[in-house]
C-alpha cells in the first residue's frame, strides 16, 4: 500500500440474503479472510441478488476490493467521525417535504 | 398475502377435491407472482462502516461481569422470540382509503425504520465477525439478530403497502467509512434509548386513544422498544467498563451527542405533520415527553443531562427547525438568490445549534449500578 497508490484485489465471497418475515438481512463474507479497512471500496460482481420472499439464499461470488491509499485511509480515519450521526435512528428520512 | 392457508392436496379425499385444491393453490401462487411484479421497488441504502476492532477486542467486562451476564442471559433467552408475528391483532389496513399525505409520511417512516434496522444489523454483524473477544462478539450477534427481526417485521408491513425492498446495494460499489468506537457507543446508546422513549410514548398514547391507531404496527411498539432498551443497556455497560468514556473532555462529546440527537429528532418529527396529526400527537408535546424520558434514562451512565426546561431550549429548537425549512426552500429555489438565502439559513441553523449546545447542562452523580428495567 503506497501513500497515493491504490491496490486492487479480487476475493471470492459468499453473499447471504434472508428475505423472511423472521429476518431481513444480507451479509457478504470474504472466503479468503480478506479484511476491509477504512476507505476501501468493495464491489460484488454479477447480477443483483434478491431472495424470494420467505427464503434465504446464499451465493458464491467474486468481489473486487479497491484498497484505499495510505493517505486516503488516514483521511477516512480522521474525518469519518463527522458522519457518525448516521448511526442514529430518527424514524423519518431527512427530506423536509415528501 | 404470503400465508398458504387452507388444505393441502395431501388432505384431499377425492380426485376432484385434490384438483380443486391444486387449482386454488396455483391461483394463489399466480396472484403472489403478480403482486411481486406489481410491487414498486424500495431501494435499501445502508451504510458500511469500520471501526477500531482491536480496541473492541480489548474491552474487559470484568468490572460489570454480574450485570453483563444477566443481560446476555436475558437476551439469549429471547423473550420476544415469536412475538413479531402477525396474529389476529394485525387488523386490516385500508391503504386505498388512507389520506395521501399521511400515506407518504407513513411509508417514509416504514422505509426509514427498515433501513435503520437493516444498517444496525450490518454494523453489528461486522463487529461480531471481526471481533475476537467472546463477550463482545456474543453481544453483537444477539443485537444483529434483533435488528434483522425488526427489519423483517417492517418489511412485511411494506409489502402489504405494495412496496418491495430491493437489496441492489449488495452488488454496487460500497465505500467503507470509519467511526471511532467511543462515538459508536455514544451514538448508538442514545439512539437505542431515545428509540425506546419514542416508541413507548406512542404506544402508551395509543393505548389511551386507540381511535388514533391508523395502522396495526403500533401495537407491536412495546416489544420492539423493549429490544431497543436492552441494546441500550448493553452499551451502558460497555461504557461503564471504562470510566474515561464518561468523564473529562468526553463529557463535552456526550453533551454534543445529546444536543445533536435531540435537535435532529425535533427537526425530523416536525417535518411529518400528517403522521403526527393522524396519531393525535402534538410534536412539541411529544418531543418534550421523549426528551424527559431519555434524560431520566441516560442518567444511568452519563454524568450530565441537557436543561430541557431552560427558557432558551424550546425557542432555539424552533429557530433551528425554521432555518432547516428555509434551507430546503432555498436549495429548491436555486440561482443567486437561492444561494444567498441558503447561506443565511445555514448560518441561522448553525448559530441555533451552537446556542443549544451552550445552554449549561445539569450535572449529577452516576449510580454505582448501571442496570435499568423498562418502566414507562
Amino acid at each position: 500500500m503506497g501513500w497515493l497508490t491504490k491496490d486492487i484485489e479480487r476475493a471470492p465471497c459468499t453473499v447471504e440474503v434472508s428475505h423472511c418475515f423472521e429476518s431481513l438481512h444480507a451479509h457478504v463474507r470474504f472466503n479468503n479472510g480478506a479484511v476491509i479497512h477504512p476507505g476501501d471500496e468493495v464491489k460484488v460482481h454479477g447480477p443483483e441478488i434478491m431472495a424470494p420472499f420467505g427464503e434465504v439464499v446464499s451465493e458464491e461470488r467474486e468481489a473486487t476490493i479497491v484498497r484505499a491509499s495510505k493517505l486516503e485511509q488516514l483521511w477516512t480515519r480522521l474525518t469519518g467521525d463527522f458522519e457518525v450521526m448516521e448511526l442514529c435512528e430518527f424514524s423519518f428520512s431527512e427530506e423536509v417535504t415528501l | 398475502m404470503n400465508a398458504h392457508t387452507g388444505k393441502h392436496t395431501a388432505d384431499a379425499t377425492t380426485v376432484e377435491e385434490g384438483l380443486a385444491i391444486a387449482e386454488a393453490q396455483d391461483r394463489q401462487y399466480n396472484d403472489e407472482m403478480a403482486t411481486e411484479t406489481a410491487m414498486s421497488n424500495t431501494l435499501l441504502t445502508p451504510r458500511f462502516y469500520t471501526t477500531d476492532f482491536d480496541e473492541l477486542d480489548a474491552i474487559d467486562v470484568s468490572p460489570v461481569r454480574a450485570e453483563w451476564d444477566k443481560l446476555i442471559d436475558q437476551m439469549q433467552a429471547d423473550p420476544n422470540k415469536g412475538h413479531f408475528k402477525k396474529n389476529e391483532d394485525w387488523d386490516h389496513v385500508d391503504w386505498e382509503g388512507m389520506d395521501p399525505a399521511l400515506k407518504k409520511e407513513f411509508i417514509d417512516f416504514l422505509i426509514s425504520s427498515c433501513t435503520a434496522e437493516f444498517s444496525g444489523c450490518v454494523l453489528y454483524k461486522e463487529m461480531k465477525r471481526r471481533g475476537n473477544n467472546k463477550d463482545i462478539t456474543q453481544l453483537f450477534q444477539l443485537m444483529a439478530r434483533d435488528e434483522a427481526r425488526h427489519a423483517g417485521f417492517i418489511n412485511d408491513a411494506l409489502r402489504e403497502a405494495g412496496l418491495r425492498v430491493n437489496l441492489g446495494f449488495l452488488t454496487q460499489k460500497k465505500k467503507y467509512t470509519y467511526f471511532r468506537p467511543k462515538f459508536i457507543y455514544y451514538a448508538t446508546y442514545l439512539s437505542e434509548k431515545i428509540g425506546y422513549a419514542r416508541y413507548i410514548t406512542i404506544y402508551r398514547h395509543l393505548e389511551a386513544n386507540p381511535e388514533h391507531r391508523f395502522h396495526p404496527i403500533f401495537k407491536w411498539f412495546r416489544e420492539w422498544c423493549n429490544d431497543e432498551f436492552s441494546h441500550g443497556e448493553a452499551f451502558a455497560l460497555l461504557m461503564k467498563t471504562d470510566p474515561k468514556l464518561t468523564s473529562g473532555k468526553n463529557v463535552y462529546w456526550i453533551k454534543f451527542f445529546l444536543t445533536a440527537v435531540y435537535a435532529t429528532m425535533y427537526v425530523r418529527d416536525h417535518q411529518r405533520p400528517a403522521f403526527h396529526k393522524a396519531l393525535g400527537v402534538d410534536p412539541d408535546w411529544y418531543a418534550h415527553e421523549v426528551f424527559t424520558k431519555t434524560s431520566t434514562l441516560t442518567k444511568q451512565i452519563f454524568p450530565i443531562t441537557l436543561d430541557i426546561e431552560s427558557p432558551k431550549w424550546q425557542p432555539l429548537l424552533e429557530k433551528l427547525q425554521k432555518a432547516n425549512v428555509d434551507l430546503d426552500a432555498a436549495r429548491k429555489q436555486g440561482g443567486p438568490m437561492g444561494f444567498v438565502k441558503r447561506l443565511s439559513a445555514q448560518a441561522r441553523a448553525g448559530t441555533a445549534f451552537v446556542r443549544l449546545v451552550l445552554i449549561p447542562s445539569k450535572s449529577h452523580k452516576v449510580p454505582e449500578n448501571v442496570r435499568l428495567e423498562p418502566a414507562y
